[in-house]
């Protein structure tokens, strides 16, 4: 039983997953692009959930808790500076825009 | 006993440093380096343990051994080991002798004296330590430690294509470098050599698979022949010749042409016998390729240093043939080849660096009736080409002559192609002084600055050399055969 | 030079003795494997018949030419050169005379071959003789590779058949008292030793200028004519006849070998009188005719008749150099080596006409003269051995053909020179006979041309003769013989002075049948240019298509290289496109391909391998 819920959360994980690629690949959109960044990153987030609620050889799974805390706090921390870039991004481009970012280019 | 490799290397690198920071007395105090390096080596020949019965060194057969800790972790043992057998101490006098003769030939150089000589003193020590060094690492450090001074040698004080020729060198040997390092690691650690000195991995190579070893020289090979140079690897040779200072030529043939020679001896050969064996063919078959192929292009040469820089191509094939026979009697034609070949390729290089100070221009074509003008000069450039072409009496007859028994012994009639290549390096040589010594003058300036003193003098010491160990080989050879190489008295 | 004198006419006193000093030049000691006996080359010094007898040659005609040298080089630049070089070639060819073993032989060989080439060069503001020396260094060279072979040869043969096994060189010294040893253990006719003999003679005809390899030898007269006297007539020349003696009294000879000396002998000996025929150029004839006289010795040691032919060597030697040294004479007096501008010499210059006339009649084979005892004892010895070898035939027939030429060339340039009441050409300066020191070696050396052939006849020098291999010797056939060779020669002179004699110039109709042969001669039958031509053309262009080669195909592999790692560099360098969404497209691209190798291909591979 459990096994196969852990499957079917699993397939939840990879789906975001899918979805936060699929928006990294496509948006160009600053903004955008961020959320896509946070929900790739959350479906690792809930992968380790999911694996300290069904602790793989009898382990506690505590460890997994206590790293997904560490990231939700990581997310956050990403995204502050992610949307400070956002700002000035704007403030010297007058777009959000990533194609348009290529200053560091070469 | 003295540690007196130890202090070798430690004169050298302080005189490195020291020559480096002497601005305009440069010369004087690589002059005086050279001359205390002269007298260390002939100590250490005096100091020689290799002979029969007489061996006391840690390393069997080697004298002079020093084995100090150097990175040692769990697995991994690299050792500070130096020691010196018959081939690297014949090796070692031609550096001493090479190193003086160039610093005394250099001496008018203005161009920023101290970068000068501080890169040959550099050059000279790190082809030192190749010669020394018994630990797989130490030994890889010193020869990319060669690299970089020549690189620079060429790089600045050289010809107006320096940049070039100075990159193509680089490119050349460096990839080969490579190739190098990723055969002698692998020979150490598919060897399961307990450390990484040369004894344990000698000892631990005879285990080796056949395929394994003959992979293993193959990457070995690769990387030392392409300093030789073999053919098709040759074309950075002439390049770099050309463009390179008349020191950096000198040094650039006679020493780190050497360096392919002995690592091949040192590091393939000894150490994986089975590998040469099986591979004859094939080294046969380069060797001849690059003898035929240096002496027909000396021939069509214009400049006078790409006709020397060919003729060192075919005689390294002589070398890689001698070794290849893997013979007591190849060997020691081969070590003895690399010395005569050290010595008269410099003095060649020298000369034609002069003639290139005197007349502005080293075109075979241009030239013409240069005797008159200077007789020393030419009696120099006759001597170094008659010694080169293998004239009894001068050190290249008794190096060739050996060579040529010991392939004769070897694969009997095969010995025809360099005896007849030898036809045409003679031609190439007396076609080279026939148009540039003799005849009517021309394309000679109104005005011939003279040859300077320290020019004359550096020819004039190779050239005691030349004459000295082409009367008297057995110098060399005793000192030779003394070492411990397979099929040699001295094991 | 003095101590040589005396040391070859001590040998004289006490023939058949052998003195042998040596040390060791090249050692490896003993040990398992390849040098079982150890390795070792050596240098000594053996005087014995056969040195002692080339002794006197080198060092008497030495002498007599450094003394003349200082009259006829006095105008010359460069004398320190000169007398330098001369006197490093007799050191040298001292040594190769006293060497002991066939490397030192080499040794000196190469030496003496290198003072050639200064000493052909010596004029080298002269393009004619730079390029001379250069021809005579490399044609002798292709000579010495094969002696250098027939060396490694018989080393080799010594060492397997030897009584000492392995290399053990030591042994193989000259000192076997005249027995061919090497011959004597391996069997008379074994294959190895037929082609290490053939290495030896191939050898010797680069020295000796013999057939095919003659054409250095008449070029080489672009030196000075005293250096034409000692070098290439008397002395070094002969060292190619002088190793083949060796050779055979010491090694021993195969009789397919013996065949073969005996052609290339027997056939110079016609083949370069007949070039001497038609010469203008006085020291050239005389050039030819050193080959031609060569050829004889040759023949006469592929005989079997070493003795003979070094009798040869020895009074050829005295009378070659007389020829060269009176031909020097006229040469000092007119600044021209032209026979046609020549003429009615004989009045101004007594001394010189007289040596000259006594060296041609030498040379004709005229009896008292040198020539006559050992060309015909030559002529004999072979003519004794033709019934055994019937191959012999057609050479024995050029040599005696040669004869007449012989005789006819050599009149032919005397009486160009010396006959008649004037010289034709008037713009020549008055001729004059040269200073004392150029007649008195020209009176030594016309004492020598009378009486060096009777030496034989003298108890001690007989017994030298005798010291090693078959001595001269003379049977009633070898008198018939004679007496045909002198009449040919006779007839040779007749002829010459029907056409030549009293200032006369025969000139060739132009419509002659003989014209094309005349051409054919004049051109050297053409091997100059061949040889020539295939330096220069064949040669040359392969090594200019060799360096087109190496400059465009490898070094263009080189450069296409670097092109290629520049191209894709440059394309590599456009993903670097600066848009974040790129990178993160490469990132997860990235991550993709782990996935599919650890998935995919790892378990692949694993299931492969693994289960072996």
């Amino acid at each position: 039983m459990t096994t196969l819920a852990l499957t079917g959360f699993l397939g939840l994980s990879a789906a975001l997953l899918g979805v936060g690629v699929f928006g990294i690949l496509t948006r160009r959109n600053f903004i955008l692009l961020l959320i896509a960044v946070e929900v790739a990153m959350n479906a690792a987030i809930l992968n380790f959930v999911y694996f300290a609620a069904f602790p793989p050889n009898g382990g506690s799974g505590l460890s997994g808790q206590a790293i997904a805390v560490v990231l939700i706090g990581f997310a956050a921390t990403e995204v502050a500076v992610g949307l400070a870039i956002v700002l000035a991004l704007n403030r010297l481009k007058g777009t959000i825009n990533v194609a348009q970012a290529t200053d560091l280019k070469l | 006993m003295l540690p007196l490799i130890s202090i070798i290397l430690a004169t050298l690198a302080v005189g490195t440093v020291a020559t480096f920071f002497a601005g305009a007395r440069a010369r004087w105090v690589a002059l005086g380096v050279s001359t205390v390096f002269l007298i260390e080596v002939a100590l250490l020949f005096a100091g020689y343990t290799g002979w029969p019965g007489y061996s006391t060194s840690l390393v069997p057969g080697f004298s002079d051994t020093e084995t100090y800790a150097w990175i040692h972790l769990s697995w991994l043992r690299i050792n500070y080991a130096v020691g010196v057998d018959g081939i690297s101490l014949v090796l070692i006098l031609l550096t001493a002798i090479l190193q003086i003769a160039t610093v005394i030939y250099s001496w008018g150089e203005t161009h920023r004296p101290a970068g000068y000589f501080g890169l040959v003193m550099l050059t000279c020590l790190g082809s030192f330590g190749v010669f020394v060094a018994l630990d797989v690492l130490l030994f890889f450090l010193f020869w990319e430690a060669v690299l970089v001074p020549m690189f620079f040698l060429i790089g600045y004080w050289g010809g107006p294509n320096r940049r070039y020729a100075a990159l193509k060198f680089f490119v050349y040997t460096h990839v080969a470098s490579i190739v190098m390092l990723v055969g002698l690691l692998a020979l150490v650690f598919y060897s399961g050599a307990t450390s990484f000195d040369f004894s344990s991995i000698y000892a631990a190579a005879r285990g080796l698979a056949p395929e394994v070893q003959v992979f293993l020289f193959l990457a070995l090979f690769f990387g030392f022949a392409v300093k030789f140079p073999i053919v098709p690897f040759h074309t950075w040779l002439p390049d770099a010749h050309v463009e390179a200072p008349t020191g950096g030529s000198v040094l650039l043939a006679g020493l780190l042409l050497k360096l392919g020679g002995y690592g091949l001896i040192r590091w393939a050969v000894e150490v994986l016998p089975y590998a040469i064996h099986a591979l004859q063919p094939l080294l046969f078959l380069i060797a001849f390729l690059s003898i035929i192929w240096g002496s027909v292009l000396a021939l069509a040469q214009r400049d006078l240093k790409r006709l020397v820089a060919y003729s060192s191509i075919n005689h390294m094939g002589i070398v890689l043939l001698a070794i290849a026979l893997d013979s007591s009697l190849g060997l020691l034609a081969a070590v003895l080849l690399m010395f005569a070949h050290g010595i008269v390729s410099g003095l060649l290089f020298m000369t034609s660096g002069s003639v290139h100070h005197q007349y502005g221009t080293r075109d075979i074509h241009t030239l013409g009736g240069l005797t008159p003008t200077a007789p020393g000069l030419a009696t120099l450039l006759m001597a170094g080409s008659l010694a080169s072409l293998g004239l009894p009496a001068l050190i290249g007859f008794p190096a060739e002559f050996t060579a040529f028994v010991a392939t004769w012994n070897g694969i009997g009639y095969w010995v025809l192609i360099p005896l007849i290549v030898l036809v045409v390096t003679a031609a190439f040589y007396l076609w080279m002084m026939q148009r540039v010594l003799f005849g009517p003058q021309k394309g000679l300036p109104a005005e011939v600055p003279g040859l300077p003193w320290y020019e004359s003098a550096g020819m004039g010491i190779l050239l005691a050399f030349t004459v000295l160990f082409g009367i008297l080989p057995s110098l060399l050879v005793n000192v030779i055969v003394n070492s411990p190489v397979k099929g040699f008295p001295g094991t | 030079m003095g101590l040589g004198v005396a040391i070859a006419f001590g040998e004289m006193l006490s023939p058949g003795t052998y003195t042998n000093v040596q040390i060791t030049w090249l050692h490896l000691p003993p040990a398992p494997g390849v040098f079982p006996n150890g390795f070792s080359l050596v240098m000594g010094t053996l005087v014995d018949p056969l040195s002692s007898l080339m002794l006197v040659v080198v060092t008497v005609v030495g002498f007599l030419v450094m003394l003349y040298s200082i009259g006829y080089m006095h105008t010359e630049h460069g004398l320190p050169r000169y007398y330098a070089e001369l006197s490093l070639f007799l050191a040298a060819m001292t040594g190769l005379v006293l060497a002991n073993n066939l490397l030192e032989f080499f040794l000196f060989w190469e030496l003496v071959g290198v003072c050639s080439y200064f000493l052909i060069g010596f004029y080298y503001e002269k393009p004619s003789a730079a390029s001379a020396a250069k021809e005579a260094f490399l044609v002798t060279r292709v000579g010495d590779i094969m002696f250098l072979l027939g060396i490694f040869l018989f080393f080799y043969a010594y060492a397997t058949a030897g009584p000492n096994g392995g290399w053990a060189a030591n042994g193989f010294v000259f000192a076997h008292n005249g027995s061919p040893f090497l011959a004597g253990v391996m069997g008379r006719n074994t294959p190895l030793l037929t082609v290490a003999g053939l290495m030896i003679l191939g050898g010797a005809a680069g020295k000796s200028a013999q057939f095919p390899l003659h054409v250095w030898l008449p070029d080489a007269m672009e030196g000075p004519t005293t250096v034409s006297a000692l070098i290439h007539a008397a002395t070094m020349v002969a060292a190619g006849v002088y190793l083949l003696a060796v050779t055979s009294v010491f090694i021993g000879f195969t009789p397919t070998d013996q065949l073969a000396i005996v052609a290339v002998g027997g056939f110079t000996t016609l083949f370069a009188a007949s070039m001497a025929v038609v010469h203008p150029d006085i020291k050239r004839v005389i050039a030819y005719s050193t080959i031609s006289q060569l050829g004889y010795m040759v023949l006469a040691v592929g005989a079997g008749f070493a003795m003979v032919g070094l009798y040869h060597l020895f009074t050829h030697a005295f009378f070659k150099a007389l020829l060269f040294l009176a031909a020097g004479s006229v040469i000092h007096a007119l600044g021209t080596q032209d026979l046609f501008k020549m003429g009615g010499l004989k009045k101004h210059m007594r001394v010189t006409a007289a040596a000259f006339a006594i060296g041609g009649l030498a040379l004709a084979g005229i009896p008292p003269f040198a020539g006559f005892w050992s060309k015909d004892d030559i002529l004999g010895s072979v003519y004794s051995t033709l019934g055994s070898h019937p191959l012999y035939w057609p050479f024995f027939l050029m040599a005696f053909a040669a004869v007449f030429l012989t005789a006819y060339y050599i009149f032919r340039a005397w009486f160009l020179a010396f006959s008649g009441d004037h010289i034709r050409d008037p713009t020549l300066p008055p001729p004059h006979e040269g200073p004392w020191v150029m007649q008195v070696p020209l009176v030594i050396l016309s004492g020598f041309a009378i009486v060096a052939g009777l030496f034989v006849f003298a108890p001690g020098f007989a017994s030298l003769l005798s010291g090693a291999g078959i001595p001269p010797t003379y049977t009633p056939t070898d008198l018939g013989l004679s007496a045909i060779s002198v009449g040919l020669g006779a007839g040779g002179i007749g002829l010459a002075w029907s056409l030549w004699g009293n200032g006369r110039v025969y000139v060739l109709p132009d419509d002659s049948a003989l014209q094309p042969l005349r051409r054919l001669l004049l051109n050297r039958y053409y091997f100059k240019v061949a040889y020539d031509a295939f330096g220069l053309r064949v040669v040359y262009t392969v090594a200019r298509g060799a360096d087109f080669f190496d400059r465009f195909v490898i070094d263009g592999t080189v450069h296409g290289f670097e092109r290629m790692f520049g191209a894709a560099s440059d394309r590599l360098r456009r993903m670097q496109s600066g848009v974040v969404s790129d990178y993160a497209a490469y990132v997860i691209a990235g991550l993709l391909a782990i996935f599919v190798l650890l998935l995919i291909v790892g378990p692949y591979v694993v299931a492969r391998l693994g289960g072996a």
